[in-house]
């Protein structure tokens, strides 16, 4: 016989458990089971006054385990851990039973089956709570400094953000030059202010201050170590730097795409890239002139090397930026000579948002828009010395017109930008168009799997300098939320060695997504080491493991081989 | 294939009165015209801002038979003078063609 104490709540949820599910029933056939002191039903288990029952029964009844059969963890797990932690049980005496998703709203057309189905699986989750232990939360101090990888808009942002917040902060660019690809730049949209004047703000703000040190030609070698505390090895100019900071912000950046010679006549003079372009805008004074010859009509071919699902030329994805930045260098060539004549062959313009207002005045200014079809790319030529540009227009029906140009743009996207060493050492997942991916895109957009290590600006996907800053703004967020506390607390459920019947395979670190496993000497004898901070609790290792030397907290052996049972018991 | 004249787009373009280039192609003004001609005006300015002069001439009659009466102007959602748009039409057409 057991001689625990266990408590068990069965939910009606208002109806979408006890509409399907006899819940009474399951009670009666559960309250005699070994351990059970108290079995009650209860329209809802969340509500105050139910907790409030149950804090009550932990007490008087000097319970030692508590399930509630009730919804999906993910929405109530925390709150019955809440109730158990305040009535002074041990969170992790808790299960919970998802009688609703699992159960009630899956098998609505036949009840009699619910029910039975759902006491056995309450009854699996109380052979899991006679079987549960004492955990206590892993604690780590962390320590106030921050690294972020990258020196451009982002990078810079993130940094000065954190100086702000009090965290030191250390920025390591790889190049010799900070400011990254807006520091090139000179005006930008939609303020009209200039990319290398923002990024001299930015840096003459960081110089005054004293948290903050930057270093140039600086590559991320290692990174070892957990959130809050990760020792960080960098090679500055040659030399090796090591550092202790409690979390890496990675703001590295984008390239752009280039595209290959002979695609829509790249490498002929006269065809040139949008960066190419925006740099000749600059370096031209008072008349648009290229090679010296002045430029009477220009032609933008749009989506070069994005939006292709073929995979063929380039990359599947939209690279956001490139429309907007496309009509305002039309603007800007308008500006330096008004009297040239610009056709712009898109497939769709995406100037969202109040980028419309840099379309409408390119418009105005007379650039003319000419919209293609995917299946009908426009076609580059050279015919008589002169470029010509074949498009169809889908706005006149399919014309097919012919297009005289001094100038070809390549309306180009952005690319990841290849950081072997980086991705080496940090191991972060990247998506499949090869950006670093977050967690969710809109509910965890600056977070990755890796706990500590957050990613901002166009590193992650394309995306313009404002919306960079508004990412490193993001994450310095995350990372001060993270370091300001001082500590963190973790979850206990993480693979645990037995050290007797370890016998240093390496089968468990092979088997490893998070790189938690190393090989350790311990009285004379080789075994796999567990960096509970680093550890998931996903199980991996365990399977794998031919001696069996591996459990998972909370989720060991005799205890799932419990829930076994109980759930293949007769009825 | 049509050749994009460059200086019929500039002849016409260059009259201050000529605003198509506003134009986003969203069709109310042909969908309101009481004549129901189906290529006026959004076509017609699109031919003539890319410079196609065969194709603006070869409607020639279509930019005679408006009446001005302005209906697409006041359905405008981008406020092009569409009415003015085509006197400017007419008199590119009555002078260069017609010799009037």
């Amino acid at each position: 016989m057991s001689d625990r104490r266990i408590g068990v709540y069965i939910c009606h949820c208002g109806g979408n458990i006890s509409d399907y599910v006899a819940v009474e029933r399951v009670r009666e056939a559960v309250e005699h089971e070994e351990g059970v002191v108290v079995a009650k039903t209860t329209m809802f288990a969340c509500s105050d006054a139910s907790q409030e029952e149950m804090i009550e029964d932990i007490r008087e009844q000097k319970l030692d385990g508590m399930v509630v059969a009730s919804c999906s963890p993910t929405l109530h797990l925390l709150t019955f851990r809440g109730v158990a932690e305040r009535a002074g049980l041990n969170p992790y005496r808790y299960v919970q039973v998802n009688l609703r998703e699992q159960c009630s709203w899956a098998h609505t057309d036949l009840p009699q089956e619910a029910t039975e189905k759902a006491v056995h699986l309450v009854k699996a989750g109380i052979a899991k709570a006679r079987l549960s232990q004492s955990l206590e939360k892993i604690r780590i101090e962390t320590v106030p400094r921050a690294l972020v990888v990258g020196a451009g808009v982002a990078g810079l942002r993130a940094a000065l953000a954190l100086s702000d917040l009090g965290i030191s902060v250390f920025v390591a660019e790889k190049s010799e030059r900070v400011g990254g690809w807006l520091g090139e730049f000179g005006d930008t949209y939609p303020h009209g202010r200039s990319g290398s004047g923002l990024v001299d703000e930015l840096l003459k703000d960081l110089e005054q201050r004293e948290n903050v040190q930057i270093y140039t030609e600086a590559e991320l070698v290692s990174k070892s170590g957990s959130v809050g505390d990760f020792t960080v090895e960098l090679r500055v100019k040659g030399e090796p730097i090591t550092l202790n900071v409690g979390s890496i912000i990675v703001a590295t950046g984008f390239t752009p795409y280039q595209p290959e010679e002979g695609e829509y006549g790249y490498g002929e003079d006269g065809v040139v890239t949008l960066p190419e372009f925006v740099r000749l805008l600059e370096q031209c004074d008072g008349q648009l002139t290229y090679q010296g010859r002045p430029v009477k009509q220009v032609a933008y071919i749009y989506c070069v090397g994005s939006r292709d699902q073929s995979g063929e030329r380039g990359h599947p994805y939209c690279s956001r930026y490139c429309c907007n930045a496309a009509v305002h260098a039309s603007s800007l060539a308008h500006e330096l000579s008004p009297e040239i004549h610009q056709f712009h062959l898109y497939r769709d313009m995406r100037t969202y948002g109040k980028f419309e207002l840099l379309y409408m005045n390119a418009r105005k200014q007379g650039a003319l828009f000419v919209r293609f079809n995917e299946e009908a790319l426009p076609e580059v030529s050279r015919n008589d010395g002169r470029l010509h540009v074949k498009v169809k227009d889908m706005l006149t029906a399919g014309e097919e017109l012919d297009i005289e140009a001094d100038l070809v743009v390549l309306v180009t996207g952005m690319e990841p930008r290849p950081n072997e060493t980086l991705n080496d050492a940090l191991k972060l997942p990247v998506g499949l168009d090869g950006f670093f991916k977050e967690i969710h895109p809109k509910l965890r957009p600056v977070e990755t799997v890796i706990d500590g290590v957050f990613i901002a600006g166009a590193a992650q996907a394309p995306r313009n300098s404002a919306e960079s800053a508004a990412s490193a703004l993001a994450a310095a967020a995350k990372t001060a939320a993270l370091l300001k506390k001082g500590y963190v607390e973790l979850e206990p459920l993480v693979a645990m060695v037995d050290a007797e019947a370890c016998a240093w395979c390496g089968e468990c670190l092979e088997a490893c997504p998070y790189s938690a496993v190393s090989q350790a000497s311990r009285d004379g004898k080789e075994i796999a080491e567990i960096n509970t901070a680093v550890c998931k609790g996903c199980g991996a290792c365990v399977p794998v493991c031919p001696r069996d030397a591996l459990q998972v907290k909370g989720y060991e052996d005799q205890q799932v081989r419990a829930m076994i049972e109980a759930l293949g018991s007769a009825r | 294939m049509i050749k994009v004249d460059a200086a019929f787009i500039e002849r016409v373009t260059s009259d201050p009165e000529f605003n198509a280039t506003a134009c986003m192609n969203c069709g109310v003004c042909t969908a309101v015209c009481p004549m129901e001609i189906e290529l006026l005006p959004r076509k017609l300015f699109r031919y003539a801002m890319l410079g196609l002069k065969d194709k603006v001439l070869e409607h020639t009659e279509s930019v005679y038979q408006c009446l001005l009466c302005k209906m697409c102007e006041a359905n405008c959602g981008a406020d092009v003078h569409i009415a003015d748009n085509v006197r400017c039409l007419r008199g590119y057409i009555s002078k260069e063609i017609f010799g009037l």
